[in-house]
């Protein structure tokens, strides 16, 4: 760009010398009046051949790509509310809510606090959920090794919360803000001496996509992507949750409802049992790139989960185990961590549905690769014996008891 | 004990066996029906569609080793304009030009790749398609085979061995040539030097001046590049780095040429079979860089030849 318009100045000043020369030499200009184009058309020259091609320039992000966002303000050691403050506005409140911390909160931060995990994570009651294909659609691959076939299995979840959005860049900036990438014990141990290598494009630590520790402009509110599965696990440690299990992420989605003993009923989508591709981003429904958390809201669950399906796939904590083919005939080059819910160029619709498992190395820092969080019920602490008597919460009964 | 059946002579029907059929790739004589040429093995039915057009339908390659991933490229092509929402779209021509979209989005959705073309011309996959573009009026009639790798590595050692290759190739006019970006990532010189046996094969198929290779298009596109963010983001500069060969050979003998970054899985793993042995499998599929290739060997064959 910079070479661009200097080669464009250049090249309008070597006109402008080249025409008063000629001017000059007709007569119809003093000499006194072009003494300088001649000049100005030789300094143009020298310019030009002075100035290096693009490709010899390093690249250098221009200054409107990138605009640093300001961190939370940092706690004032003087005053304990504003500790609870920048936590609140990092998104940490569920590490607030940990009966250890939550005890001894004032009563009106608890309630915050409280409000604060309502407005940014959803209820998902505990019960079984189907986890396999069960839409039939592996057909006569669903046989294993044996010849038996293999049959969908029942897992049973306890309650928990779920981020209502995919963590955004802004969320993610946080992170890497407060020193995320340094704090080691967020980072699992077999990781560590692989965290320097966590950088962004300029060398700093941060997503792979990301520039000069930022993200790009305009993308605050897009899901965080090009990071490993590491990094979502640290992040979520950060936050004071975890990333949620496979049976958790599907029951989120498919939000099974028990119809006897035996047999229960579980949603292809979020939305139903029928594909809308206006309810999410995916190939051929979107830009071919993400979207802000906020958009296709049409296509939110049962349970108020936005964008769980198309976007970004979303890490999840469990293993991958192939549902197409019998495990024992299944060969990764490393362990492979289970990816649910489709992206913005994920092709097939049986390839976005609730059920369907996709994996990658737990190292993988993809374009179309983010994740959202979870925490156990049993893990917080949701009612202060203070506030227990007011019952002005608004979680079920069966949460607070 | 077999019963004598009794056919009635019809004069049109002698008539038509009279008249032989040209194929429309080797222009070989057949009966009219034949469904393949006895020559080439190509089907007849291609001649037969061409009869039915104003103008003849134009002969598109798409080559490389054998597993580069010619037929899930095609066949993702297929898929990919035959849904029509780009400025791109593709109307198939006869059910046969179907088969290979059909094979590979059936094995694609269920998280395998389609199986390993046959060596047989007979068993290849033909495609006879109109293609439309946005800014053109007029839709282009393109035909393109699904040939299998091993047989292209037979005709160029051994030219005129499978008689197919070499006719549709004269007849050709323009290819996309596909090369494994992983296998040239991890040092393997194979790909490399596979693809310029078949440029230089290219180069020597025709000695006249007019219908010389230099003057088609030739798209170079590296296959599997989702794994390798070095080749999607620069192909022409991923090329220079570990194909140098390759790169200086197209620099040299084609200068209507492009390279071309392309993928379809998301992630891959191996699957132990007892039939087929250790096959790779994909965990996802995320087309990126299909249409691409194709809509620059479109543009370049609607303008007319320098």
């Amino acid at each position: 760009m910079r070479y661009t318009i200097a080669k464009r100045t250049a090249i309008v000043a070597l006109l402008t010398g080249v025409a008063g020369t000629v001017l000059w030499h007709t007569g119809a200009v003093p000499l006194g009046a072009y003494i300088g184009p001649p000049l100005l058309a030789v300094a143009a020259l020298l310019a030009l051949i002075g100035s290096r091609p693009p490709y010899c320039q390093p690249v250098t992000p221009e200054p409107e790509d990138c605009q640093q966002p300001r961190p939370v303000a940092p706690a004032d050691p003087d005053n304990p509310d504003s500790l609870v403050d920048q936590m609140l506005g990092q998104g940490r409140y569920a590490l607030l809510l940990r009966p250890q911390v939550a005890c001894d909160l004032r009563a009106e931060l608890f309630e915050r606090t409280l409000t604060e995990l309502q407005n940014h994570m959803a209820l998902v009651p505990d019960g079984a959920v189907v986890l396999g294909d069960t839409d039939g659609n592996a057909g006569e691959l669903e046989i294993g090794a044996d010849g038996s076939p293999r049959q969908p299995r029942s897992v049973r979840v306890a309650p928990y919360f779920l981020d209502r959005y995919p963590v955004t860049n802004r969320e993610f900036f946080e992170f890497v803000a407060s020193g995320g990438y340094e704090q080691i014990a967020f980072w699992d141990t077999a990781i560590w001496p692989a965290v320097l290598d966590f950088v962004d494009r300029s060398g700093r630590p941060g997503p792979c996509f990301w520039n000069d520790g930022c993200y790009a402009v305009g993308r605050h509110d897009h899901p965080v992507v090009g990071v490993c599965w590491y990094e979502a696990a640290a992040y979520a440690r950060w936050a004071g949750k975890r990333l949620p299990t496979d049976a958790e992420w599907v029951k989120s989605g498919a939000w099974p409802v028990m119809l006897s003993n035996s047999q229960s009923s579980q949603r292809r989508f979020p939305w139903g049992d029928t594909m809308d591709r206006s309810k999410a981003n995916l190939w051929g429904s979107g830009p071919g790139h993400t979207v802000s958390v906020r958009q296709y809201d049409d296509g939110v669950s049962v349970g108020g989960i936005y964008q769980l399906i198309g976007n970004v796939w979303e890490w999840t904590r469990s293993d991958y185990v192939p549902s197409y083919f019998a495990p024992e005939e299944f060969i990764a080059e490393s362990p492979l961590k289970s990816l649910r819910g489709g992206a913005f160029d994920t092709y097939f619709d049986n390839q976005a549905t609730c059920q369907f498992q996709s994996g990658d190395i737990q190292i993988a820092r993809k374009q179309n690769i983010g994740f959202r969080c979870a925490v156990s019920v049993c893990d917080l602490m949701l009612y202060q014996e203070s506030t227990r008597d007011d019952q002005d919460s608004d979680l079920p009964e069966e949460v607070l008891a | 004990m077999t019963k004598g059946v009794i056919v009635p002579l019809e004069s049109a029907r002698l008539v038509e066996y009279a008249v032989p059929v040209d194929c429309y790739i080797c222009e070989g004589q057949n009966n009219f029906d034949a469904e393949f040429c006895r020559y080439c093995s190509a089907p007849m039915a291609l001649a037969h569609q061409a009869e039915t057009n104003k103008t003849p339908p134009t002969l598109v390659a798409c080559m490389g080793v054998s597993g580069v991933g010619k037929t899930v490229y095609l066949g993702m092509l297929m898929d990919m304009l035959s849904r029509g929402s780009g400025d791109t779209r593709l109307l198939a021509r006869g059910a046969f030009s179907i088969n290979m979209q059909q094979a590979t989005v059936s094995s694609l959705s269920r998280c395998g790749f389609p199986g390993k073309t046959p060596n047989e011309p007979d068993s290849w996959n033909w495609v006879h398609c109109q293609v439309r573009t946005g800014k053109s009026r007029h839709p282009l009639d393109l035909i393109m085979p699904d040939m299998a790798g091993e047989a292209l590595l037979e005709e160029m050692d051994h030219p005129h061995s499978y008689r197919v290759i070499g006719s549709f190739l004269q007849k050709c006019a323009g290819t996309l040539v596909l090369v494994d970006a992983m296998k040239l990532l991890e040092g393997g010189q194979e790909q490399e030097f596979f693809t310029m046996k078949l440029t230089s094969y290219l180069g020597e198929l025709s000695q006249k001046r007019k219908n010389q290779w230099a003057t088609r298009p030739l798209g170079v596109v590296f296959t599997k590049a989702d794994r390798c963010e070095e080749c999607m983001a620069d192909p022409e500069g991923f090329a220079k780095a570990h194909a140098a060969g390759l790169w200086q050979q197209c620099h040299e003998r084609f200068p209507m040429h492009r390279f071309f970054a392309s993928g379809v899985a998301g992630s891959c793993a191996w699957r132990d079979t007892y039939d087929e042995g250790r096959v790779q499998v994909p965990l996802r599929v995320e087309p990126h860089g299909i249409i691409e290739p194709f809509e620059w060997l479109l543009g370049k064959l609607r303008k007319p030849r320098a």
